[in-house]
């Protein structure tokens, strides 16, 4: 069992006084964040464990919230003296100094824990670990004699988090989450190329002992870099687009997922702000972020900011249904909470942000959408993409296949795509039936802020979209 | 007040050498071979202004120590934000014991000698006045730049500007008898814009960055160029996919010698991950190419006397005259490719100095001037970066030149080609270089990139 004890040596009283310090020059609301995070890595290369390596992140964050306006301090010592010099760093913010009542802090209990683990990651021994890389290394390299180097990075984190507020929440969980990833370079007498593979999520370590060896992460990678030799330039222009189901999730997180975050809407800079009710895409689109699936990267028991998380419909039937909200969005914009506020580490304050996002299952077979294609190119791999606010977005395949006369053929190399979200959403014209999830392995990165995201898809074709290939 | 405040980063600054100092030996008389300590410490602030409104403002101090150990050539690392020193007794316990796991490697250790470095004075990389600036006159700042750009007609919205200053110093203790630290300041004024109705939305900004105060940009110029930059790309048109030359603007370039400086770096060089391998001494681009890692070009962004290993940092030729010269190295990767450490060290590889194109006499117009149709990309987004094959595929926009005119405004497209084909095909370097970041270049002539539209 993960010790429920947390690291943190500040009584509830004493944070009721931090958070009075935090709102005596005013303001409307006030929260504090600790965290205290362990990581450890182990990195593989060249036939030997490289090294090891351990982490201890700890800290203090006080927000407080005046109106649109937020002050927010921190600091890398968790006492009291240091959380309140903080706290009036934070205070300064605001300037009406009719303070209001700090209500008393209640303690609430975790609703539901979405990973419930027997051992902490932190807890499995590191000689075990070792174990782990060193299968999926071997696999990689001795997958084929092409294969000439293989690296291997397996990390983890266990974070332990306490948050209080000026309304009198006071919630504490504990996050897991292991990350194990494989990047092959494959050579012959002209080429090179990359593979990667990885998987990961809020598990424990069972999860690779029992569901998915890392022996297949290896090999995995070996394959795509052998693929990648054979493959050849991608086609340039404006063609029908297939993407295959999980890995091509990337495409809902950048062409949706970020522009219906809250506060892109609520400062009308998203090309979505003036659309919620409105059709913006095609009615076979059905799209959903749902921070409480088990195990998955992006979930979480309760958000940064305290709330439960709860399941989003972001878009149905083509419609905008809603946006991803924190408390000050919320607030602001006079919708209630999602429990998507979330924040990199306590020297950040929480943002909306997705967690899992995806489209839903439609009524294809995968088989039918590929056959329906004359000349275009199926996406199988990705490597991450961009969204501007305008809904201009880009996504890049690492690797993928040609379509001629409803085959699969040749393998392509890496081609960034691009087209403007509201075009593309109306372009999509078939929704498979076969919903997957990419590989628990995802970062997403706004305004400087890294949080773990996974998402999802089904196989789905999009009309026509611009392919950034060599002519 | 005003010295007082020195003071203390003077002060700080020999309690945490002392701390570091005193963990080397605790961590050589638990039985390391060889022990290095690394704290850095500092201040941040940052102030973001939307809408005429302070939105959020951000104080804080920072610290963080990291450690690595070599007990019979095994590698062990850790770090902690948590500088108690019974935490850090016990993680320098922990590594120590940790490092048997790991298998012996030749190359594994600290840099082989202790060599002087420059004197951090020399280098003005501290802004006394930095420290000194009171928040309300920071705040000001980004209040009237976006002030200013929010006052042209054609700006619709803002995504705020912001003003932020890190005030800090880097301190570095080795069992080999290294023992120095510098002090470094660095501030920066930006703003976010967006030009036409929420459907045909253009969104760019601009920003000013320095370890001077008094170098940065006035708010005036960062909102001028801001706005400049932001209206140029109003009712842009899609075009056909076709081969065409592309220039470079310096944001552009800067990202372009990013990529480079991936394909460069020892440690992708050691691990076969570029396509530069074997390739020192060979012609890699055209002979107008120049680039230079420089660590010691005084108050720049990527100076600094030593790197993380205590390394003093020099002058490295790259590419000179299109021939690859060197590779830039920590000491891990230079003893892998029996080379010698250039200084750049990072962290637990190797990041940049000032690393920059060598500007040429061209001036920008001149570039554009010189092309009969073509490209000039502005800006670009994702991520289609391949330092193992060079290849280079990213979404677009851009502004459409015919007979040496700019005509209209291009997006939703796609550039793609290969770093070893574009440093080739380099046909014009402009003379226009600024230092606004450590890895910078001026505006540059392709001569033939694809550009996939329609």
């Amino acid at each position: 069992m993960i010790s429920l004890s947390h690291p943190f040596k500040l009584s509830l009283r004493d944070l009721e006084l931090i958070l009075e310090t935090a709102l005596s020059q005013g303001g409307d609301f006030a929260d504090i964040f600790m965290e205290y995070r362990h990581y450890q890595a182990v990195i593989m290369e060249e036939d030997i464990i490289k090294e090891t390596s351990e982490s201890i992140v700890q800290g203090i964050g006080i927000r407080v919230i005046s109106g649109e306006k937020t002050g927010y301090a921190y600091t890398n010592e968790i006492s009291f003296e240091k959380a309140r010099s903080a706290a009036l760093t934070a205070a300064a913010i605001a300037s009406s100094p009719s303070p209001i009542k700090i209500a008393s802090l209640t303690p609430r209990e975790i609703k539901t824990n979405f990973y419930p683990l027997k051992i902490a990651p932190n807890q499995f021994e590191l000689e075990r670990k070792v174990d782990l890389v060193k299968e999926a290394y071997s696999a990689c390299l001795q997958f084929d004699p092409k294969i000439i180097r293989a690296k291997v990075a397996l990390g983890d984190v266990v974070q332990w988090l306490a948050i209080a507020n000026s309304e009198g929440l006071y919630v504490t969980d504990i996050r897991p989450i292991i990350r194990l990833s494989c990047l092959a370079i494959a050579e012959d007498r002209i080429k090179r190329e990359v593979g990667f593979a990885g998987a990961g999520g809020r598990i424990g370590y069972d999860y690779f002992l029992q569901t998915h060896p890392p022996r297949q992460i290896g090999e995995e990678a070996a394959q795509e870099a052998l693929k990648l030799l054979e493959a050849i330039e991608p086609p340039a222009g404006e063609m029908p687009v297939v993407l295959a189901a999980g890995h091509s999730g990337v495409l809902v997180h950048e062409a949706v997922g970020h522009l219906l975050e809250a506060d892109y809407n609520r400062k009308k800079t998203s090309i979505f702000w003036n659309k919620l009710g409105q059709k913006v895409g095609s009615p076979l689109v059905r799209i959903i972020d749902d921070p409480t699936i088990p195990g998955f990267r992006g979930s979480y028991n309760v958000d940064d900011e305290g709330t439960q998380p709860e399941p989003v419909l972001l878009i149905d039937k083509g419609v905008i249904k809603g946006f991803l909200q924190d408390r000050l969005s919320s607030k602001l914009m006079g919708f209630p909470l999602t429990g998507h506020g979330r924040r990199q580490d306590f020297t950040c304050f929480p943002l909306p942000r997705m967690a899992n996002t995806y489209i839903d299952r439609g009524e294809y077979s995968p088989e039918e959408i590929i056959k329906s294609v004359k000349k275009g190119i199926y996406a199988e791999r990705f490597e991450g993409g961009q969204v501007e606010d305008s809904g201009k977005f880009t996504f890049t395949i690492s690797s993928g296949r040609l379509i001629e006369e409803g085959k699969l053929t040749a393998p392509i190399k890496q081609a960034t795509l691009i087209g403007l979200n509201i075009d593309i959403l109306q372009n999509i014209t078939m929704v498979g039936s076969d919903l997957a999830f990419s590989p628990q392995i995802g970062t997403c990165s706004k305004e400087g802020q890294e949080v773990p995201v996974s998402d999802g898809c089904p196989t789905l074709k999009i009309e026509k979209m611009t392919v950034g290939g060599r002519l | 007040m005003k010295s007082e405040k020195n003071l203390n980063l003077e002060k700080e600054i020999k309690e945490l050498q002392l701390l570091a100092e005193s963990l080397v030996n605790y961590g050589q008389s638990l039985g390391a071979d060889e022990v290095e300590v690394a704290v850095a410490t500092g201040k941040e602030f940052s102030v973001n202004v939307r809408q005429q409104s302070i939105e959020d403002l951000t104080e804080a101090n920072f610290r963080y120590l990291s450690l690595k150990v070599i007990k019979d050539r095994r590698v062990a690392s850790a770090s902690s934000s948590d500088l108690s020193i019974e935490t850090l007794k016990d993680l320098m316990k922990k590594t120590l014991k940790r490092a048997e796991l790991s298998n012996p490697d030749e190359c594994a250790g600290l840099p082989d000698s202790v060599e002087p470095y420059v004197d951090p004075a020399s280098l003005n990389l501290y802004d006394p006045q930095i420290a000194h600036l009171e928040p309300k006159e920071k705040i000001k700042l980004a209040f009237e730049t976006e002030k200013i750009a929010l006052a042209d007609p054609r700006i619709t919205n803002s995504h705020g500007a912001s003003f932020g200053t890190t005030e800090g110093a880097f301190i570095l203790v080795n069992s080999r008898g290294f023992s120095g630290f510098y002090k470094a300041t660095s501030c920066g004024l930006s703003v976010g814009i967006q030009a036409g109705d929420t459907d045909h939305r253009v969104e760019d900004g601009w920003f000013s960055s320095r370890r001077f105060f008094s170098e940065l940009d006035p708010p005036e110029a960062v909102a001028k160029k801001a706005i400049e930059r932001t209206v140029r790309l109003l009712n842009p048109r899609k075009i056909k996919t076709q081969q065409v030359p592309v220039v470079f603007e310096p944001p552009q370039t800067a990202w372009l010698l990013g990529f480079l400086f991936t394909c460069i770096a020892g440690t992708s060089i050691y691990h076969r991950a570029s396509f530069l391998v074997d390739k020192l001494g060979e012609k890699i681009a055209d002979p107008r190419v120049t680039v230079i890692d420089d660590g010691l070009m005084p108050g720049r962004l990527g100076t600094r006397p030593f790197d993380s290993e205590g390394v003093p940092t020099r002058k490295t030729m790259v590419i000179e005259a299109g021939v690859l010269k060197n590779y830039l190295c920590n000491s891990y990767a230079a003893r892998k490719l029996k080379l010698a450490s250039t200084g750049n060290a990072e962290g637990a590889g190797v990041g940049p100095n000032n690393f920059y194109l060598v500007p040429g006499e061209v001036s920008p117009d001149e570039i554009i001037a010189s092309m009969d149709r073509g490209l000039i990309l502005v800006k670009t987004i994702g991520h289609g970066l391949n330092p193992v094959t060079g290849d280079i595929s990213r979404g677009a926009f851009g502004l459409w030149v015919e007979k040496g005119e700019i005509v209209y405004p291009v997006s939703e497209i796609t550039i793609s080609g290969n770093l070893g084909e574009i440093l080739n095909n380099i046909e014009l370097i402009g003379s226009n270089l600024q230092f606004e970041a450590a890895i910078c270049g001026p505006t540059i002539k392709v001569a033939e990139l694809t550009v996939a539209g329609e």
